[in-house]
């Protein structure tokens, strides 16, 4: 039973590190708060959706779909809703938060005429496949999901550390201005980072689909703000705070619906801001992007 | 002839464009210190759960109740106030919102209390209790030519447009004072603020609780005119949607607030083909008012043109011209 | 002795910004705080303003220990400065900018502004009243509805040290008012020093161009990375070995840089 929670917070874990990592990446660069990345993600679920079920193709082709349409999102929230606000005279720091606030209503309500408010199953072929081991029951899906995060996470580990872009993209997020000195193309850096921000929440777009056998409009808008919750507490710009961040949140979640008050398990993200900036306002991990 | 003009469905939604103005007003005012707040959302349930509560359970007055439920969600804004204060920018908006959502999860929570996601009903109308108070006195809505539907809902929408003149008018003379210099002083640089000797905790605080107020209040008004109200009237998208009331029509000045208030309410009423994209054109709004005109429509350079164009040479008060968001 | 300052250090990190500066200012003079670029003059300012802590050590204003009052207590008790890099309220005039400075020696709070009462008519009269006074004082008085932004640089310097007399204050803190002033503006600048010297304010000064430092200053201490390697009058200070190195020091360094 313990075990069983525990293999399920991971997941759940696992997926929210994804999401926060998405944030962390255009908050380490641009400083900028992205709240529109929930609806990005659940772009990428229905995505996910309807390549799987009305196209009826494999899940990979989804994947391919989603990883595709969120990038350009991306693309298109970096040149519509940031770029002509970047380096403009007495424009506060709201005014990107602001904007990419109105991305996030246009795309949820663009979602429910273009899907419909109602709920879709999000069907893998290998749903109900699971193993038995002891007492335990572990799903196929459970496993798909921690070693494609895992991948992600290893993956842009290694990006950022060992790659000359992901080094331009720290060199960016450490100071934009000296970056920019050093030979390093800032504008084209940001952009990429938003996209491969975007791309990544459309993984785990369908992988919360493959997750819950689930997907609506307002998932976009909850999901976000728990990417938030998880940034604030892993702290804000480090990539390895949302991956932490991301487990504890899973995880206390997982336990909460378990031995607590089910009803408060939305609440938990955000009482944990509130305690984190309260104490310690930097976050677990705060600092700036690093690998 | 008037009993005719008289539409009680025009009033309802005047009443609500006044509602959404007072609570446009409320971000205005934590704004005008340079804070931004997502909680007034929040705020406003908390204000009007109070009331309802208050006068559903213990059968108190109206009156009492919307003042008993703006004073408790001016008591929260100081409460979130005190320790968020030293959380800037970003930050602030951030845990704000948070704590909206945190309001939210409690009213579904506290099932007990509020009854849950389905919300409470039959809490007690302010337009026909007027009503019932009058022909107490032997008054008949039929003296004036009305029916008494139609009287209900003037005599809400006359009590809130009287609030809301007093409203204007007391964060106008405000704004034009010691204090509103303080509140734009701390808005434009809030180091060399404090630096000239202004107590910025104290008048941070105090935005955020006079925003807490207003919001509570116009949530309490708001619970006794729909005489129903649930958790989802003050999630997330509330907030968003108060927010873009500020945002359109400009931070700088309160008619920003008023008029963004008074012309996204009436669009999608005026315009019918509209109110189903209503959410689509805001998000659109906002995006583009933040590339072009982030201070929103209404600024102050707009208001001098204005007041150059009525008195020439005219000598020119208060603590105005700090720039919007 | 208006101000004392006793064995302050100030760490940033492991980096130490000051070490064991101790200087004092007696009542009426002007006093200058010079030292090459980095040497903790603007620190040792925001040390007295409380914007930041003293790591260790004692700052007396009037005999009173003032280390961690908040800033805006520090300017009721009679401190107020200016900043290096101006810090104006951009978008408010001239008069409002000055009138904000009022603020620590007002105090209608919300209800008698709102409600307007006899006494807070008064006192906002007597505010825009005291700010017009200020603003001819230091030569801004055709200015007073312009949007502080919208001056020239040495006017912005001027309406600063305006707007910091504005909260009246026993001791004024003057970060490098010359920079960036011509000439012309540079002996109108002294010229305002001295006038304010003559109102009984005391003047701590940080400034760059030495002729006006010597020409202006009653006594001057010298820092340099961050430890104070002379005090005196003008003369002393001219003669002073140290800071004659300091300075030649510092020039080479500007060779190779």
């Amino acid at each position: 039973m313990l075990i069983e929670q525990l293999i399920n917070g991971i997941t759940l874990g696992s997926i929210y590190a994804i999401v926060a990592l998405g944030f962390t990446l255009v908050f380490g660069v641009l400083g900028i708060i992205n709240m529109a990345h929930g609806e990005i993600f659940m772009f990428g679920a229905f995505i996910g959706v309807m390549i799987t079920s009305s196209l009826k193709a494999p899940l990979w082709v989804a994947f391919a779909g989603a990883i595709v349409i969120t990038a350009i999102m991306g693309y298109m929230l970096e040149r519509f809703a940031l770029r002509p606000l970047r380096h403009k005279q007495g424009v506060s720091h709201l005014a990107p938060l602001i904007s990419t606030i109105g991305v996030s209503i246009l795309l949820e309500n663009l979602s429910h005429h273009l899907f419909g408010a109602g709920n879709h199953p999000f069907r893998a072929s290998f749903a109900e496949i699971n193993f038995q081991i002891g007492s335990i029951t572990v799903y196929l899906v459970q496993i798909v999901i921690f070693v494609i995060s895992i991948i992600l996470m290893l993956t842009l580990s290694f990006w950022l550390g060992k790659t000359k872009a992901g080094k331009a993209l720290r060199a960016t997020a450490e100071n934009l201005e000296t970056a920019s000195l050093l030979g390093v193309d800032t504008k084209r850096t940001i952009t990429m980072t938003v996209i491969i921000a975007s791309a990544m929440g459309g993984i785990a777009g369908i992988l919360v689909g493959m997750a819950f056998n689930s997907v609506t409009p307002q998932m976009g808008l909850s999901m976000g703000l728990k990417g938030l919750a998880i940034i604030i507490l892993g702290g804000m710009g480090s990539v390895r705070g949302a991956m932490a961040g991301g487990l504890i949140l899973g995880l206390a979640e997982t336990f909460i619906v378990v031995y607590g008050d089910s009803g408060y398990r939305d609440a938990i993200a955000f009482l944990a801001i509130i305690i984190i900036l309260l104490i310690r306002p930097q976050g677990l991990f705060g600092q700036k992007i690093s690998t | 002839m008037i009993a005719e003009l008289i539409n009680p469905y025009y009033l309802q939604v005047a009443s609500f464009m006044l509602i959404n103005i007072i609570l446009g007003i409320s971000v205005y005012i934590t704004l005008s210190t340079g804070q931004l707040s997502l909680a007034n959302a929040g705020f406003m349930g908390i204000g009007a759960y109070t009331s309802a509560l208050l006068t559903i359970h213990f059968e108190l007055p109206i009156v009492v109740g919307i003042i008993a439920g703006a004073l408790v969600a001016a008591i929260c804004g100081i409460l979130i106030g005190i320790p968020t204060l030293r959380l800037q920018g970003v930050y602030l908006a951030i845990v704000t919102l948070g704590f909206g959502e945190v309001i939210r999860v409690v009213f579904v929570n506290w099932e007990t209390l509020t009854n849950g996601s389905v919300g409470i009903s039959g809490i007690p109308h302010i337009g026909r209790e007027i009503l019932s108070t009058l022909q107490g006195f032997g008054f008949n809505p039929s003296m004036l030519g009305l029916q008494n539907n139609q009287f209900i809902f003037l005599s809400i929408f006359t009590l809130l447009l009287l609030v809301t003149i007093f409203i204007i008018w007391f964060f106008r003379r405000q704004h034009s004072s010691r204090v509103g210099r303080a509140f734009a002083a701390i808005k434009l640089d809030e180091k060399a603020a404090e630096s000239m000797g202004i107590n910025i905790t104290y008048y941070k605080v105090l935005a955020f609780a006079q925003g807490a107020l207003v919001a509570g209040f116009a949530g309490a008004m708001y619970a006794h005119i729909l005489a129903y109200i649930s958790p989802a009237d003050f999630a997330y998208h509330r907030a968003v949607e108060i927010l873009i009331f500020v945002v359109f029509g400009g931070s700088e000045v309160i008619w920003g607030p008023v008029f963004g208030a008074f012309f996204l309410t009436l669009m999608p009423e005026v315009l019918r083909f509209i109110s189903e994209y209503r959410y689509m054109i805001y998000g659109l709004i906002i995006i583009i008012m933040m590339a072009v005109r982030p201070q929103g429509l209404i600024d102050v350079n707009m208001l001098n043109w204005f007041k150059r164009k009525r008195v020439k040479g005219g000598h020119k008060h208060g603590a105005g011209n700090q720039k919007g968001m | 002795m208006v101000l004392e300052i006793k064995k302050v250090c100030k760490n940033f990190g492991g980096l130490s910004a000051l070490t064991d500066v101790t200087f004092s200012i007696n009542q009426g003079e002007i006093f200058g705080l010079i030292g090459p670029n980095g040497a903790g003059k603007t620190t040792m300012f925001n040390l007295i303003t409380s914007m930041f802590i003293p790591t260790s050590g004692e700052i007396l204003f009037n005999n009173e220990n003032i280390n961690g009052l908040k800033s805006h207590v520090i300017t009721e008790k009679g401190i107020c400065r200016t900043f290096q890099n101006i810090r104006l309220f951009p978008q408010m005039t001239a008069a409002e900018n000055v009138m904000v400075g009022e603020h620590c020696r007002s105090n209608a709070g919300v209800l008698r502004s709102v409600f307007r009462t006899k006494s807070q008519r008064q006192e906002e009269t007597k505010i825009r009243e005291t700010a017009e006074e200020l603003l001819e004082f230091v030569g801004l008085s055709d200015y007073s509805e312009v949007v502080s932004e919208n001056l020239a640089y040495g006017q912005q310097r001027r309406l600063e040290i305006a707007r910091a007399l504005a909260s009246r204050p026993e001791l004024l803190l003057l970060d490098e008012p010359a920079a960036g002033m011509n000439e012309t503006e540079t002996s109108d600048l002294f010229d305002l020093i001295k006038k304010i010297q003559s109102k009984d304010i005391t003047v701590l000064l940080i400034e760059h161009d030495m002729p006006l430092v010597m020409k202006l200053c009653d006594r001057i201490a010298v820092l340099n990375f961050g430890k104070k390697i002379a005090e005196g009058t003008p003369e002393e200070i001219q003669n002073h070995p140290d800071v004659i190195e300091a300075y030649l020091g510092k020039e080479e360094d500007e060779l190779y840089a």
